[in-house]
C-alpha cells in the first residue's frame, strides 16, 4: 500500500548523484514530500548515466535516476541567478528538511550555509553528506564511493587473501552505508525537533559514516595490535566457508558450516561419509585446520551439481547455502523474492513498464507501494503555484528569463 | 536536568543476535534505553568471534558485541517459563519497540509483546524473511551476501565471486530496519498505531547493488566481477612505493585525468606523453583488458617512487581523484580523521583498559551523540530494570 505516515514533511532536497538520492527517497516513499531541486543545464549526473529504457538514452530513461528518486518531485531552478536563489530561499522557508550531498563549500557559495538556512527557518534539519567532512586537511580531497572504500580499510580488507585485495566491485559505500545512515539521523533529528522545536545540523562524513560499517573489525584491531585478517570468503573460525563452483557458465554456490552439527549433515548430504568418519574434523577448529583437503572434496562433489537444486538440498539437511545470484537469478528465478512480491513493476511515461526493487522489508505485512520518478522539471509549475503561492504571471515571467532551467 | 536527546524516552527490548544488532546501537547512541533481553547463561552473540584476547571465559563477548552492545543494558529472562514470560509481558507494557530475531536459541515472543502492547513497534529480522518458500532457509553473512546478490558482483572473473569484507550482511539489514523503525515509530508517536517491519536481509542485500538490478532490468545485460567492459582502466589500485593508491580518473570525471596527464608531464616522467595518444579518448577502449595492462604499466612507473602521503597531497592539490588504500592500522593515523577528533575511547571493564571504536557516523549540531557505557555484563541491569516492573 502506498504509506503516508511522513505526509505533513517537506523536503528542499539538494542532492544529486547515488548517494544523496538514495537517503531522501526512503522519505517520499513513506509520503513526504520531496522536491527535488535540478537544473537543466548542469543535470543529475545519473539521468546522463545509464542504464537506459531499452537502452536508449535520454533525460528521463535513467533507470539509476528512477531507483533513487522514486515518489519525488522536480524543481529546476538556475541557482546561478539571484532569482533562482530567491526561489530556493522561498521553498527552504516552508521546509522542514534542507538536504545536500555536495562537496564542501558548496552550498555557502550558492549562500545556503547552515546559517543562511537557519536564518530562513530557525528549526531546520539540515544534512550535508561531504565525503570526508565539512573541514580539515583532506576536506577537499575528491572521490568517488570506491575512494570511501580505500581510506576506511574495507577495500584492503575485501580481497582472496593477505596481498591479494582487491575491494568490493561497486562503489559500495554509496548504496547503503551512507544514504541510509543519513535517513536514520534525518528521522532522529525530525524527532528531536518535534519533541523540542529544536533543529540541528548533520554533518554526515562519508569516510566516518563507512567506517562503522566494519566497526568491529576497528575493535578488533584495538583489542589485539594486529590488523584482521583477510580472508575472502573463508572464515577464520567455521570450515567449510566458502563458495564453489557448480555445474553451468559461471554458475557457484555459497557452503557455510557455521555449527558442527551442519558437518555431518553436508557429509551425508554431498556422499562424504569418509570425511564424517574422522574424529579430527567433527570440531570447527579441526576443520578450519583441513580446510584445503576438506574444501577440494566439496569442489568434486559438486561441481557437476545444479546449484540452484543443490542449495535447496542443503538447506534441506540444514546447512546454510545458497546459489551466487547475478541480478538476472534475482529478478527472473529466485522464488523468495517474487513470493515475498520483492519486485515492482511501475509505468512511466517515458520509461514504461520498468522493475523497482521495494524497500526491503514488508511493513504490516505489505509492501510499500512506490510512486514512479519525477521527470526533469515536471513539478517546477506546480511547486512554484501551489507551495509557493505563486501567480500564473509570476511564473510565466520567471520562465520567460530562464530561471526555471 | 538533562539534555534532550533524539531518543530519549523511547525504551527498545533488544532480542538480536545476528542481524539486528547494530540497528539498535544507532538508537542507543542517540538516547533511546536499550535493553538486551537474554537468557540467564548470556545471548548467543556474546560466543560470536573475533574474541578479545586477555578475557578468560566468552562472557562478556567479542569484538562484535563490544561493539554492538556498547550502550545498551542487559536484564535476563528465561522466555521458556511462565514466570520469564511475565516479566516479559511487562516489560513490554513500558517499552516502545520491540527487536527480535526468532531462531533455535531464543523463542518467538513476538505474539506475548504485541498482546500485552498492541501499540508497539515490532521489527523482525531474519535472513529470507518471512512467509515464501526460502523463509525457513539459514543464512550467514557469506551465503546471504550469495543470495542477495552482492558477492556475484566482486572479485576477479578467473576466480570465484567474493564477499564484500567485515560482515555486511548484519550492518546493512540492521541499517535498513533502523530506518523503518524510526519511521515507525514516528507514526505509533503520533497517531498511536503500532507496526510490524518483516526485515529480509537478502532484500537488504540486495537492494544494495548500484545499478545491478536496472542495468538487467533495462538492458538485459548483467553487471561482472572485475569490471570487464564496464569499469574504466584507471578505476582500480595500483602500487607504489610504500604501498597502494585508489585512482578514479574516467572520462565521466574529466578534470580528474586532465590533472593527473599534466601532473605527469610536468613532473617529467618519461611515459606521460603516451597517456595525450587520442586512444585514451576512446571510452569502449578504455574498458578493455588491453587498456587497462597499458594503463596499469604507465601509472605504476610514475608511482614507483613516490609514497602513499606524497601522491595524496598532490592529489589534493590537483583535484585527483587519488586516495591511500589504508590498512586499518593506518586509517586511526588518518591526518583527517585525527583532526576531526573522529575515534573515540571506550572502556573494556573486563579487559581494564579502553578500546579505540569509531566515532560517531554523523556529527550533530547538539551535542547528543554520545557513548555513556561499555557492552553491559549479562543481566547487569537486572535490578534497576525489572525490579521497578
Amino acid at each position: 500500500m502506498r504509506q503516508d505516515i511522513l505526509r505533513g514533511i517537506r523536503f528542499a532536497d539538494f542532492t544529486w548523484a547515488g548517494a544523496g538520492p538514495f537517503s531522501t527517497k526512503i522519505f517520499s516513499d513513506f509520503g513526504a514530500e520531496v522536491i527535488k531541486i535540478e537544473s537543466v543545464t548542469r543535470p543529475d549526473s545519473v539521468r546522463t548515466g545509464g542504464p537506459f529504457a531499452g537502452g536508449r538514452p535520454g533525460m528521463d530513461r535513467s533507470g539509476y535516476f528512477a531507483s533513487r528518486n522514486t515518489g519525488k518531485q522536480s524543481l529546476t531552478l538556475n541557482l546561478k541567478s539571484e532569482e533562482g536563489r530567491a526561489i530556493a530561499r522561498d521553498l527552504i522557508a516552508r521546509a522542514d528538511v534542507v538536504s545536500n550531498n555536495f562537496g564542501p563549500g558548496a552550498m555557502e557559495r550558492l549562500g545556503f550555509s547552515y546559517d543562511d538556512v537557519r536564518a530562513i527557518r530557525p528549526d531546520i534539519v539540515y544534512l550535508g553528506m561531504p565525503m570526508y567532512g565539512d573541514d580539515g586537511p583532506r576536506a577537499e580531497l575528491l572521490g568517488v564511493g570506491m575512494t570511501i572504500s580505500a581510506v576506511t580499510g574495507l577495500m584492503w580488507l575485501t580481497g582472496y587473501g593477505e596481498g591479494r585485495s582487491i575491494g568490493p566491485g561497486t562503489h559500495y559505500p554509496d548504496h547503503a552505508a551512507n544514504p541510509y545512515h543519513a535517513a536514520f539521523a534525518v528521522m532522529a533529528a525530525l524527532r528531536h525537533r518535534r519533541r523540542t522545536g529544536e533543529g540541528m545540523k548533520i554533518d554526515l562524513a562519508q569516510v566516518e559514516s563507512t567506517i562503522n560499517m566494519i566497526g568491529p573489525s576497528y575493535v578488533e584491531y584495538s583489542g589485539t595490535g594486529i590488523e584482521p585478517a583477510i580472508t575472502g570468503n573463508r572464515s577464520r573460525w567455521h570450515a567449510p566457508h566458502n563458495i564453489f563452483r557448480c555445474r553451468g557458465e559461471d554458475a557457484w554456490v555459497a557452503i557455510t558450516v557455521m555449527a558442527d552439527a551442519q558437518w555431518p549433515a553436508l557429509c551425508a548430504a554431498l556422499g562424504l561419509g569418509a570425511l564424517a568418519a574422522e574424529p579430527g574434523l567433527a570440531g570447527a577448529a579441526g576443520r578450519v585446520a583441513a580446510v584445503g583437503r576438506i574444501e577440494a572434496a566439496i569442489a568434486r562433489a559438486v561441481a557437476e551439481r545444479d546449484g540452484e537444486e543443490l542449495a535447496a538440498a542443503l538447506q534441506q539437511a540444514g546447512v546454510p547455502a545458497a546459489p551466487v545470484q547475478s541480478a538476472r537469478e534475482l529478478i527472473d528465478r529466485d522464488p523468495q523474492l517474487r513470493a515475498r512480491g520483492y519486485w515492482q513493476r511501475i509505468d512511466h511515461p517515458e520509461m514504461g513498464e520498468t522493475g523497482f526493487t521495494s524497500p526491503p522489508y514488508r511493513f504490516d505485512g505489505e509492501r510499500v507501494t512506490l510512486a514512479r520518478p519525477p521527470l526533469l522539471g515536471e513539478h517546477t509549475d506546480a511547486v512554484l503555484r501551489d507551495t509557493l503561492g505563486y501567480p500564473e504571471e509570476r511564473i510565466a515571467a520567471l520562465r520567460e528569463a530562464g530561471v526555471l532551467q | 536536568m538533562t539534555t534532550a536527546r533524539p531518543y530519549s524516552g523511547v525504551r527498545i527490548l533488544d532480542l538480536t543476535r545476528e542481524l539486528g544488532g547494530y540497528a539498535t546501537r544507532l538508537f542507543a547512541d542517540l538516547g533511546a534505553e536499550v535493553v538486551r533481553v537474554e537468557p540467564p547463561e548470556g545471548a548467543s552473540d556474546r560466543r560470536r568471534p573475533p574474541p578479545l584476547p586477555g578475557l578468560n571465559s566468552d562472557v562478556p563477548g567479542g569484538a562484535p558485541v563490544a561493539f554492538l552492545a556498547a550502550n545498551k543494558a542487559s536484564v535476563t529472562l528465561d522466555l521458556g517459563e511462565e514466570a520469564g514470560l511475565a516479566t516479559f509481558a511487562a516489560l513490554a507494557r513500558t517499552a516502545q519497540i520491540l527487536a527480535i530475531e526468532p531462531g533455535p536459541d531464543q523463542p518467538d515472543v513476538t505474539a506475548e509483546a504485541l498482546a500485552a502492547n498492541p501499540a508497539l513497534v515490532v521489527a523482525i529480522f531474519s535472513h529470507f524473511g518471512l512467509g515464501g518458500p526460502h523463509s525457513g532457509w539459514l543464512g550467514s553473512d557469506l551465503v546471504t551476501q550469495a543470495a542477495g546478490g552482492l558477492a556475484w558482483l566482486s572479485g576477479t572473473p578467473d576466480e570465484a565471486p567474493l564477499r564484500v569484507a567485515g560482515e555486511q550482511t548484519p550492518m546493512v539489514a540492521s541499517l535498513y530496519g533502523a530506518v523503518a523503525m524510526g519511521i515507525a515509530l514516528w507514526d505509533a508517536e503520533l497517531r498511536g498505531r503500532g507496526h510490524v517491519i518483516d526485515v529480509s536481509a537478502q532484500e537488504c542485500i540486495a537492494h544494495s547493488l548500484q545499478n545491478a538490478v536496472q542495468v538487467y532490468d533495462l538492458e538485459k545485460r548483467i553487471s561482472r566481477r572485475g569490471g570487464e567492459g564496464t569499469r574504466d582502466c584507471s578505476e582500480d589500485m595500483f602500487r607504489c612505493k610504500d604501498g597502494w593508491v585508489f585512482l578514479a580518473a574516467p572520462p565521466t570525471l574529466g578534470i580528474s585525468w586532465r590533472q593527473l596527464v599534466a601532473w605527469m608531464a610536468e613532473a617529467g616522467h618519461p611515459e606521460a606523453s603516451r597517456l595525450g595518444e587520442p586512444k585514451w579518448l576512446d571510452r569502449p577502449w578504455r574498458n578493455t583488458a588491453p587498456a587497462k595492462a597499458e594503463f596499469r604499466a604507465i601509472f605504476e612507473s610514475f608511482l614507483a617512487d613516490r609514497t602513499q602521503l606524497d601522491l595524496t597531497e598532490e592529489a589534493l592539490r590537483r583535484k585527483v581523484v587519488l586516495s591511500p588504500v589504508a590498512r586499518i592500522s593506518e586509517t586511526v593515523k588518518d591526518p583527517q580523521l585525527v583532526y576531526r577528533n573522529y575515534f573515540v575511547e571506550v572502556p573494556h571493564p573486563a579487559l581494564g583498559r579502553n578500546l579505540t571504536f569509531p566515532g560517531a557516523p554523523f556529527r550533530l549540531s547538539r551535542p547528543v551523540w554520545h557513548i555513556d557505557r561499555p557492552a553491559p555484563a549479562v543481566g547487569q541491569d537486572n535490578d534497576r530494570i525489572l525490579a521497578g516492573l
